[in-house]
């Protein structure tokens, strides 16, 4: 696939500036390849998940919501056309 | 001196009001020429400050933080005020609902003033990248604010504001601080919590305070800290308090990278002027010690391989759909593309598609999980420095700030110029930026989970250089 439709942006490109950071990671010393992801204990342990429960939002913030969607008609809220492929 | 002990003593003994206090930060942000606002919270603003002045009325006690004014960078969560992380495609978009950092500040009595104006999504290094105008420096306005919490850092550094908070994915609080002379404090990863702040690299994205003292910056971190079951990356911590900071004899042994000060990328005097801080530090009694770290290009590499493949998972939500300012096309797919094709900055585009590059099949291996490869060989290394040192001390950029206009033509010339600020970034430890030492001032760092050495040799500095 390439980057436009990845990136759900038209037309879009890889840029130079950002292939050049890509060659410097290529042309990196990595020493131990063993080690991958062997640092990122940023995962919470399983004593400590929170609550699986349905917390009920304001109402204020539920209108605020309702603000922020971008189309609205005869009270309903409008989504772009869906089509099947 | 603390601006927010000397304000509190103001209201305390009432010498001022706390609406005139408000009223007088609003009008100056409102004809500031500095394009530091994206939007101003007046009302709300002085409603909070009414209700402050009516407590002293009553001789009731009022908090250290209570009517103390402070901005925020556009890219948190206030409830039903603007959000606009200073792009298109949100620029109407209304926060539902509020950042555990912010309500942590309001709960203890803060006014928020402003919205301020940054990189769009905390992408740039210079907060030109926005749609309302380039952010101009304090003190030079031909230059740049610094980024992306530009505007933040220059409402402190003008006094439009009292602190503000930033936003520091890749050095975006350190970097701006260090452009305008204040103090900028990026804490562990994890201390305060991220929720409701518009998630740019997930792995990175840190909280934190901008402000004139490093009082300042202990109090409001204090207030931010803590545990928040909507962040399951954030741990409890321990109040740092102002007697704990107060001395640095602990600190026996400081670091510096050798390549970051021996490279012709550098300027001369940022070069001369942190070596004349560190003949300082040793007069005092403390080891001093080259260490040997990765290559600037190599951590430049790294933190924006990691951060653009981050940055397109998290604003693939930015479609139109639900939110945003949507630009209906034939069907679904196209509605996506030229909303976001439209809305997007380019600088924006640049990092989805280098992150969707980077995460597709045929390059995730020699880059994505690469770049996964030296993030963690750069943390070891961190960990190996901190077993010999205490105390790790950088300039925060290479070079003085750029012209306005000069980043936006040159955007690899941009990222380089986050070489001293991404690799802690990467190591998640805490790092503040003091308006000492270099022209763009001096970055202090420690090891993770250790903020209060890192303002204690802040303290100490600032006696010694």
């Amino acid at each position: 696939m390439t980057v436009d439709i990845l990136s759900s942006i038209k037309g879009s490109q890889p840029s130079e500036a950002v292939n050049k950071l890509f060659e410097a990671i290529k042309n990196a010393n990595s020493t131990n390849n063993n080690s991958f992801n062997k640092n990122h204990n940023n995962a919470v342990s399983l004593d400590d998940l929170r609550d699986d429960v349905v917390i009920n939002s304001p109402n204020i913030e539920k209108q605020l919501i309702i603000e922020n969607f971008p189309k609205e008609k005869n009270g309903y809220l409008v989504v772009a056309k869906v089509i099947e492929e | 001196m603390s601006q927010i002990r000397k304000i509190h003593t103001q209201l305390k003994n009432k010498e001022i009001t706390c609406v005139k206090l408000v009223q007088d930060r609003l009008d100056l942000l409102k004809s500031n020429t500095h394009n530091t606002v994206n939007s101003l919270l007046d009302t709300l603003a002085l409603e909070l400050a009414k209700n402050v002045d009516a407590k002293i009325k009553n001789g009731q006690d009022i908090g250290l933080l209570e009517g103390i004014p402070f901005g925020i960078k556009d890219v948190y969560m206030l409830q039903g005020t603007l959000a606009t992380a200073s792009s298109d495609l949100l620029k109407n978009y209304k926060s539902p609902y509020t950042a555990t950092a912010i309500q942590k500040l309001l709960d203890a009595g803060a006014i928020p003033l402003v919205k301020e104006n940054c990189d769009s999504f905390g992408h740039g290094s210079s907060s030109e990248n926005t749609i309302f105008g380039a952010v101009k420096n304090a003190v030079n306005t031909d230059l740049v604010g610094g980024g992306s919490s530009g505007g933040s850092a220059v409402n402190v550094a003008k006094d439009f504001t009292v602190f503000s908070i930033g936003g520091d994915t890749g050095g975006s609080i350190r970097q701006p601080a260090g452009f305008n002379n204040v103090y900028g404090f990026k804490p562990t990863y994890g201390r305060i919590s991220r929720f409701g702040l518009m998630a740019y690299a997930s792995s990175t994205d840190c909280v934190g305070p901008i402000a004139k003292s490093i009082e300042d910056i202990r109090l409001v971190l204090n207030v931010m800290s803590g545990k928040d079951v909507k962040d399951q990356t954030t741990y409890e911590s321990t109040e740092i308090s102002a007697s704990n900071i107060l001395n640095a004899e602990e600190i026996k042994t400081v670091g510096y990278f050798k390549n970051f000060i021996e490279t012709d990328a550098i300027d001369q005097k940022i070069k001369s002027n942190f070596l004349a801080s560190i003949e300082k530090i040793k007069a005092k009694g403390i080891q001093v010690k080259e260490l040997d770290f990765f290559e600037a290009d190599t951590l430049v590499s790294t933190y924006y391989t990691l951060a653009m493949a981050e940055t397109a998972s998290n604003l693939s939500r930015l479609d139109g759909t639900n939110y945003g300012q949507r630009i209906e096309g034939e069907n679904l797919k196209d509605t996506y593309s030229i909303t976001r094709s439209e809305n997007f900055s380019e600088e924006t585009k640049r990092r989805i598609v280098g992150g969707n590059q980077v995460l597709s099949q045929g390059f995730s291996d020699e880059i994505y999980l690469k770049g996964l490869n030296l993030r963690d060989q750069i943390v070891e290394n961190f960990e190996k420095d901190f077993k010999e040192v205490d105390i790790i001390l950088s300039p925060v950029t290479p070079n003085t700030p750029p012209k306005i206009g000069d980043s936006l033509k040159n955007p690899l010339a941009m990222y380089l110029s986050d070489a001293y600020t991404v690799g802690f970034s990467l190591g998640q430890l805490p790092t503040l930026t003091i308006p000492q030492g270099t022209a763009t001032g001096l970055q202090i760092t420690a090891a993770k989970n250790n903020d209060e050495l890192v303002l204690k040799f802040a303290n100490f500095l600032k006696d010694t250089i």
